[in-house]
């Protein structure tokens, strides 16, 4: 029998702990796979138009992916090799030689390595049919994903990785180099320097954030900071401001919370109370680095899924309010429209109106703030009638104008750029005085064809018919009409005829925002699974030191439920507290991030933010029960 | 007779400069072939830094230790494991078994890092699980035998390749009396039927009665050493206790 032999052995009998570590590099090279895969795959190439723009994108991703997943894997590898110190310096002590050990686990490494890509690769090939439908749905295409392998996606995955295992089997030869073996022998003994929580660091971590949360929170069109300091550094500083501030607060404010909790004493010592706070105080300012890095990827994941999930959930609203009408066109002879009808059935409403295209003076809506400064604009005019007739089909509230007055349709209204409207008064070229009433932002008409549209009065409308240039319009209302009959009714129209379709520009925005949401949530999902796991490391890593003092506890007589309790409320604080921060500094961002395109995320982001919650709080149990398993597991073999 | 181990003027200082500690200083005794030496003291003399610089996983501020004449601290880190593997064994408090493999792997760890043939190791392990009466064992797991059947364990690891050094670090510390006296009573069958050095650290008089000779050290220097001769294990022990007193260790600590 030989030492590998052993060796081997060793590995076979450890299978457990060798599975954590296989499993996630096996997880890290699915997902790279897959995405580049998908990268690669022809099928999304050939569908998109867009293709150039997305193919950047995934580049772009694949480039975060590589980055984060070999920070992942050294993660997990050091944490694997921590767990065999000991056995290392066993073998030193028995007179193994460095070199010997040392490329015993650069190989043995390497070994797990290519097992791992060689399992990756297999279930990622699997796996990409499944993220290749998802993504193709979400780009709104009816197409089969193809079940093909794709060779350069493997290649690539396989260079990316050799790579990776090689830099990580490196670290595994250079651990018995490392250190000295007196220290490999007590690693586990030594014990973690706590630092002191001061108030003013305490103090200091607080405003910090406070600081980085106001400037985020301005007004960036508007604020005079973002102005004086520029963007991309104002950007530095939120980030560094919070990030920093986050680190404080776990290093010096939770040590004071839980020194606070441990003076109430008739609380504390009351059963297990007493290790649960202990211990946390112990762990929590040891591990603020970590736990920092934990709320802050939590924050970004939470923020870059959530930003891209409500863009993608206000598609469908924005196509809406783009295009009040399935289908519109400026109509100018009859033949052009019988055309159209001939390739339309099954409308809901199918409208001829009439409308003036009218240049007015409008000298009085100019103000320093607004983007568009010239002295004559172009609006489409309609009258009461035509906007009530329509606005009655699209299930929109009635209007009453007064002679002389107006109510204007603009959509893209925004009260930091645009005029300030009501009361305003434009004259036409005519002479005619129109004074605002009010305004809308929502409009009767498809702003692709129509623009901005004021609506008058009938009478009104009547006075001012030689003030502009009279125009026919065509509104078409269908009910779940495809692409393909809009680019039929498209292909029987002329340029001029300025025709805009609802599900055209659906689709547009999907397959940006669509391609956008999956990378997103492939990106988060990848954040969010390396995440717990390095939670999940490093709870169990603790569990490993903390497991004799339970041994004694239970030889004490501490029931295994209060063990339980304790345990889980103690792996609750660890999981908890960067969760509370992480989706606070998420809350704050997209706050901001709605602002600034003038969206209500409420809804998407919540939504996001639950699923979030939710698969991190299965680590949460996952981890929970393994900590107790390995409690348990030791108590009764230690007696 | 040449000594086996050569302990000169050693001295150990842990940390830099105002938070110094000195554990070992000026420290010299020899051990010859086949002495079975306790090491005593009170907690905290350096009982356990001495035993370290010798199995050679911590080296020493100043002075030099010869074993076999060679300088063990100056060797290099190819020699020093080639040195471990043939002249050094341990057996340490906590065991130190591979949870993974049975008793007989572990067992038989040392010697098949030494490539051992594998029809010779089987003899080997067979003898010596003999010798501490776990041969009913060998097919266990570690963690499905008592701590004084782990300990036995250790140490049939620890003489398997027949060292010329036998190093314990508080070997009967976590046993109870009876596994203690098990081991001990192995131990010291086998120096003095195979000739075997064995030089143990202990704080347990009991544990140290066994031994032929016992030095004392106290705040990490030299203070006496008894011999037993031909003195009943009785009347050793109470020697052992008596200078123990005298050197000011307190009773509590040994019994």
């Amino acid at each position: 029998m030989t030492l590998f032999s052993l060796a081997r052995k060793n590995i076979a009998r450890n299978f457990s702990q060798y599975f954590l570590y296989i499993a996630s590099m096996v997880f890290s090279i699915i997902i790279y796979f897959t995405f580049v895969t998908l990268k690669y795959s022809n099928t999304i190439a050939e569908q998109t138009a867009s293709s150039q723009k997305l193919g950047s994108l995934m580049s772009g991703a694949a480039v975060i992916l590589i980055f984060f997943v070999f920070i992942f894997i050294a993660y997990s590898n050091s944490f694997f090799m921590k767990k065999r110190k000991k056995e290392v310096a066993l073998y030193a002590l028995l007179g193994v030689r460095n070199r010997q050990i040392g490329f015993m686990l650069f190989f043995e490494n390497l070994l797990l390595g290519l097992f791992s890509l060689i399992v990756g690769i297999v279930l990622g090939f699997l796996c990409s049919k499944g993220f290749m439908t998802i993504l193709i749905h979400l780009m709104g295409y009816d197409v089969v994903a193809p079940f093909t392998f794709s060779a350069v996606a493997a290649m690539n995955t396989v260079i990316v990785f050799l790579v990776i295992f090689l830099v990580t089997s490196f670290q595994g030869y250079r651990l018995i180099y490392q250190f000295k073996l007196i220290d490999l022998f007590h690693a586990s003994k030594k014990g973690e320097v706590a630092p002191k929580p001061s108030m003013i660091v305490a103090v200091l971590g607080v405003l910090l954030i406070v600081m980085g949360y106001w400037l985020a929170m301005q007004d960036l069109f508007t604020s005079k900071v973002w102005e004086k300091i520029g963007f991309p550094m104002t950007v530095l500083i939120i980030l560094t401001t919070v990030i920093l501030g986050t680190f404080l607060l776990f290093h010096s404010v939770t040590g004071f919370v839980l020194a606070m909790i441990k003076k109430n004493e008739r609380w504390l010592w009351k059963g297990l109370h007493v290790i649960t706070i202990s211990q946390l105080l112990y762990r929590i300012r040891g591990n603020a680095r970590t736990l920092t890095v934990i709320a802050v990827l939590s924050a970004t994941t939470v923020t870059a899924g959530g930003a891209v999930y409500g863009l993608y959930y206000n598609t469908n609203d924005s196509a809406k309010t783009i295009n009040p009408n399935t289908f519109m066109y400026q109509s100018t002879d009859a033949e052009m429209d019988k055309q159209v009808s001939a390739v339309v059935s099954d409308t809901k409403y199918d409208k001829n109106i009439e409308a003036l295209s009218i240049t007015f003076h409008t000298k009085e809506l100019n103000s320093p703030s607004t983007f568009d400064s010239s002295d004559k604009r172009e609006y489409t005019v309609i009258d009461e009638k035509t906007y009530n007739q329509l606005a009655s089909l699209q299930h929109k509230e009635k209007l009453d104008v007064k002679d002389s007055y107006a109510v204007i349709l603009d959509i893209g209204y925004d009260k930091r750029f645009s005029p300030i409207y009501t009361g305003k008064t434009i004259t036409t070229g005519n002479g005619h005085p129109l004074t605002f009433q009010s305004f809308k932002t929502q409009s009767v008409l498809n702003v692709g064809t129509a623009g901005i549209t004021v609506v008058v009065s009938d009478d009104q409308y009547k006075a001012m018919q030689n003030d502009g240039k009279a125009l026919h319009y065509r509104v078409l209302g269908i009910d779940d009409a495809s692409v393909d009959l809009s680019q039929k009714i498209e292909n029987q129209l002329p340029e001029e005829a300025l025709f805009s379709s609802g599900p055209q520009d659906y689709q547009t925005s999907l397959e940006g925002v669509g391609s956008l949401l999956f990378i997103g949530s492939f990106l988060g999902l990848v954040f969010l699974a390396a995440t717990g796991s390095i939670i999940y490391f490093k709870v169990l890593t603790e569990a490993e030191e903390d497991k004799s003092q339970y041994n004694m506890l239970h030889k004490m007589g501490v029931s295994a439920k209060e063990m339980r309790k304790s345990i889980a409320s103690q792996v609750f604080v660890i999981f908890v507290v960067p969760l509370v921060v992480g989706l606070l500094h998420s809350v704050v961002a997209l706050k901001a991030f709605s602002s600034l395109l003038m969206m209500d995320l409420a809804k998407p982001v919540l939504l996001w933010m639950i699923a979030y919650t939710v698969i991190y709080g299965l680590y949460y149990f996952l981890t929970v029960a393994s900590y107790n398993r390995i409690i348990t597991l030791n108590n009764k073999t230690e007696g | 007779m040449e000594p086996l181990l050569k302990v000169e003027n050693i001295k150990k200082v842990y940390g830099k400069l105002s938070a110094a500690y000195t554990a070992l200083e000026n420290v010299s005794f020899d051990i010859h072939e086949g002495e079975f030496v306790g090491i005593m003291g009170p907690s905290g003399a350096g009982k356990s830094t001495l035993l370290n610089l010798l199995a050679t996983i911590d080296s020493p501020t100043e002075g030099k230790i010869y074993m076999k004449n060679k300088s063990i601290h100056d060797m290099k880190e190819a020699a020093l494991s080639d040195f471990r593997r043939e002249h050094l064994g341990f057996i340490f408090q906590d065991y130190n078994l591979l949870d993974s493999l049975t008793v007989k792997e572990n067992i038989l760890l040392p010697l098949a890092i030494a490539k051992i043939p594998a029809k010779k190791i089987n003899h080997l392990v067979t003898q010596i699980s003999k010798v501490f009466g776990i041969e009913d064992l060998l097919a266990k797991y570690p963690y499905q035998i008592s701590g004084g059947q782990k300990q036995r364990t250790a140490a049939a690891r620890a003489l398997v390749t027949e060292p010329a050094l036998i190093l314990a670090d508080e070997p009967t510390g976590a046993l109870d009396s009876k596994s203690a006296t098990d081991l001990l009573e192995s131990l010291s069958s086998l120096n003095e039927n195979n000739n075997s050095t064995i030089m143990m650290v202990t704080h347990d008089a009991f544990a140290a009665s066994f031994c032929r000779r016992i030095i004392f050290i106290k705040d990490g220097s030299f203070s006496t050493e008894i011999y037993r001769r031909d003195q009943t294990r009785k009347a050793f022990f109470q020697e052992i206790l008596d200078v123990h007193a005298a050197i000011g260790g307190e009773v509590d600590d040994v019994i």
